[in-house]
């Protein structure tokens, strides 16, 4: 049996007295598209740091394609395609200089980091300003060129932090089409979203972090049939987001996210000044 | 639209206060941290430094303009006030390490009046030590001239204010348009030439004086008669000009030089509120190609450079670092100041200064020069990748590496500005001896792994994000410059013993054991290279959070 592509034991990190990463146990399996949801705050960009080598954690272990993160540092990163937040690019280089710059980094050579650019730049329709700066970039452009980077090197894994965030109808798709592709290659994705139509679409699989714990982890059937089993031992219709998920509907994964975290708003404080 | 309160126009007032206040309290949230306590030792460390000097420079000026008056030689102030305007406008260019340029673009997302957005970059663009050090000097100058003549110091005072507003004016004027014409490649290519235009006229000086040396004393008093008129017109000028009539019991005269002072300073008021306000309105300077792309023109990828003897990732980071010096006009622009220095050292007589007694420390010196230009690249390589230490810690390779190619970037860069200044030394004033040659070389190789080394250590231990493209903020952080400024003391006082003794020993044989020393300091570089990537791993957090906010 294959190894897990991303596997953590008791993955924990404290920042002083918060501790933000709490006993994580995560297991993703080579060739799922997992998505790793959770409220703002709960730990999700810490997570996906410690899990790209960006965060050291404070206890527990992170092992990527069986082999161990921190004595296998170099040759885990050479497996894995990262889009941080903040989409780690440098600015004052064009499109292409900086894919050329990431190919070789990457251990490409000149040659072939070239035509992986030129293609990369076609795919992700990024040829027709050459010799704008990055930095000039909108935010979608930089959103697809922070995705051609990492996987420029044709990554095992690929680990996206927020990969549609600030991103229009065109490029989302562009960008699910290369991951959906990837996919079919047998790459793991990992990512992140607060986009849950979208994770519901891409991913097959589905973690849930709330305030620095796992709190449910699967596929979407497995989280959908143990949010209806716990709906079933309620008395009375549950409430969710304001609506009524009445028994034997299908919960959408909005519906299960918000179930398994408890958020609703009570409503009771009003900004009256807003009208 | 009943129910929706929007809030009162603020007041350019409020605003102030309230940026006044957002500062305080970013300089007290600073100091949670270690870095923050340490910067703010060094800040207090440089004023004082400062203020020193100020005050020196106060008391010398004041006493000067105490004597010119005393002696009825008012008119004589331009000489005190020439080096004021000098050390104003030229020291925050010389030393951007000092000087904070602050982002007020930033500020437009608020309800900002135009009125307020100028005064803002006015007021907050002149807390620096050059502004501090020259109105310190301008105070001694008006205190020097009340002790005199105590009936001309209002006058005076009024004079010597407005004389700073000038110079308060025309230094953000300068700033602002400098920013302007680095911003964009075409211009900067224009600056370059006029530079270059400018150095080579400098060669007509040498003949000058040359001509005037030998002529007779009353034909050198008059070219001091005729430079002294000439500047009389310039605010300088004006304001000793002002200053003198008043003394003298001439107050029409007086009043006309102060009126065509206050004209230079609405000059330069114009000049930089029509730069001001085009950033108001939302202009964007960019360093990209304004071409369009023509329909049909295919973007040809080249592939990246290649340096033999580099591993490939080394020679990605080592292109990547010249490309982005090759698109900071701010830093081009500092990295010509040792050859702009030798020029002016050069105008400024042929039998006066250090240059003129010893040429053969020119090379030397211009060589050090260059080294503490470099300060803002070798002692803060990651300031300007900004967002991108993200991806250099997520990738497969080690910091060594990523190091060595910055370093052998800032090496090159160093080599280019050396070879600049041999060949400005060669052109300006003779080139140097064998012996002088080696012993800098000697030197440089036995400097340069040193704070190579050093450099990293800080970069990685202090790091500070700057803005490559925009003048004022290539800022290291100063406990950074304070420290570099200490450990290149060590190293120059080294260098200076070469170089001294070289110039007392018998054959340029004897300076090849100068390179003895060179062996430690690459010992002492390929050892703390070897310790980078753990060093690097375990601050990668502070790196991240300082550089990707």
């Amino acid at each position: 049996m294959d190894s897990p592509a991303i596997s953590t034991e008791h993955l924990t990190r404290r920042f002083g007295d918060l501790v933000a990463v709490e006993d994580v146990n995560l297991r993703v399996a080579p060739g799922q598209f997992f998505g790793f949801l959770g409220p703002n705050g709960a730990g999700k960009s810490t997570t996906i740091k410690m899990l790209t080598g960006l965060l050291a954690p404070t206890a527990g272990r992170i092992q990527i394609l069986g082999l161990d993160l921190v004595t296998n540092m170099v040759e885990v990163k050479r497996q894995i395609g990262v889009v941080p937040e903040g989409m780690a690019l440098f600015g004052r280089l064009t499109g292409s200089e900086y894919l050329n710059f990431v190919g070789r980094m990457y251990g490409l050579d000149r040659g072939t980091a070239a035509k992986r650019t030129s293609e990369l730049l076609d795919y992700m329709q990024l040829t027709d300003q050459p010799k704008t700066l990055v930095t000039d970039y909108s935010h979608g452009m930089k959103k697809k060129l922070a995705l051609a980077a990492a996987v420029i090197h044709g990554p095992r894994v690929l680990f996206l932090d927020e990969p549609f965030e600030g991103v229009d109808a065109i490029a989302a798709g562009t960008l699910k089409t290369m991951l959906q592709r990837m996919i079919a290659r047998g790459a793991t994705v990992f990512l992140t979203s607060h986009v849950l139509e979208i994770v519901e679409r891409l991913c097959s699989h589905v973690g849930i972090i709330h305030r620095g714990r796992l709190v449910a982890q699967g596929s979407l059937q497995e989280l959908r049939a143990g949010v209806e089993a716990q709906a079933a031992a309620l008395p009375v219709a549950a409430m969710v987001n304001g609506s009524v998920a009445e028994l034997g509907e299908k919960l959408t994964l909005e519906q299960i996210f918000l179930r398994t975290v408890g958020g609703s708003r009570s409503g009771g404080q009003e900004l009256s000044w807003l009208g | 639209m009943a129910g929706v309160g929007v809030s009162r126009a603020p007041s350019a007032r409020q605003q102030m206060t309230a940026i006044a206040e957002l500062r305080w309290r970013i300089f007290v949230n600073s100091l949670r941290t270690v870095r923050g306590r340490l910067e703010l030792a060094s800040r207090i460390f440089i004023s004082l430094a400062f203020v020193g000097g100020g005050i020196g420079g106060a008391v010398g000026l004041g006493g000067a303009a105490w004597f010119l008056l005393s002696q009825g030689d008012a008119e004589w102030l331009s000489v005190l006030l020439w080096p004021v305007l000098l050390f104003w406008q030229l020291f925050p260019l010389m030393a951007t390490a000092f000087t904070e340029n602050v982002e007020s673009s930033t500020l437009l997302r608020f309800p900002l009046s135009y009125r307020s957005y100028f005064l803002i970059r006015l007021a907050y663009g002149s807390l620096d030590p050059a502004t501090t050090v020259a109105s310190l000097w301008l105070l001694g100058i008006a205190v020097g001239i009340g002790f005199a003549q105590p009936k001309v110091f209002p006058w005076a005072a009024l004079v010597l204010v407005t004389f700073a507003l000038v110079n308060i004016l025309l230094a953000r004027m300068i700033f602002a348009w400098l920013e302007r014409w680095l911003a964009e490649r075409r211009t900067r290519e224009i600056m370059g030439v006029l530079f270059f235009l400018f150095i080579l006229s400098l060669q007509l000086i040498g003949p000058l004086i040359a001509a005037y040396e030998h002529k007779p004393k009353p034909e050198t008093m008059v070219l001091g008669r005729e430079l002294s008129t000439a500047q009389r017109p310039l605010p300088p000028g004006l304001a000793a000009g002002a200053i003198a009539a008043m003394a003298q019991g001439r107050p029409r005269s007086s009043l006309l030089s102060f009126v065509l002072l206050g004209l230079y300073g609405i000059a330069f008021f114009w000049l930089l509120n029509f730069r001001s306000r085009a950033e108001y309105y939302g202009e964007n300077l960019t360093e990209s190609d304004r071409r369009k792309t023509l329909p049909g023109e295919v973007s040809a990828v080249r592939p990246g450079w290649r340096v033999p003897g580099l591993s490939g990732p080394v020679t990605a980071v080592f292109e990547k670092e010249l490309r982005y010096l090759s698109r900071s006009g701010p830093m081009l622009f500092t990295l010509i100041v040792p050859l702009f220095m030798l020029a002016v050292f050069r105008s400024s007589g042929k039998n006066e200064g250090l240059f003129s007694h010893a040429p053969e420390l020119t090379f030397p010196l211009g060589a050090a020069y260059s080294l503490l230009l470099l300060t803002n690249l070798s002692y803060n390589n990651f300031g300007a990748d900004g967002g991108g230490i993200q991806f250099l810690f997520a990738s497969p390779v080690r910091f060594r590496q990523i190091m060595l190619g910055k370093n052998l970037a800032h090496s090159a860069i160093f080599a280019l500005e050396v070879v600049v200044v041999w060949l400005g030394t060669c052109l300006l004033y003779r080139s140097p001896s064998v012996k002088v040659m080696l012993a800098t070389l000697s030197g440089i190789l036995f400097v340069v792994p040193i704070d190579l080394a050093a450099g990293n250590l800080f970069s990685i231990y202090s790091p500070s994000r700057i803005e490559a493209g925009v003048f004022g903020r290539q800022r290291a952080s100063l406990t950074t410059v304070l420290a570099s400024f200490a450990i290149r003391g060590v190293l120059f006082g080294a260098g200076a013993i070469m170089v001294w003794l070289s110039r007392h020993s018998n054959s340029w044989e004897e300076v090849l054991i100068f390179l003895l020393p060179v062996g430690f300091a690459f010992a002492a570089y390929a050892l703390t290279l070897n310790h980078v990537d753990k060093i690097a791993l375990d601050h990668r957090e502070n790196l991240i959070s300082q550089l990707g906010r």
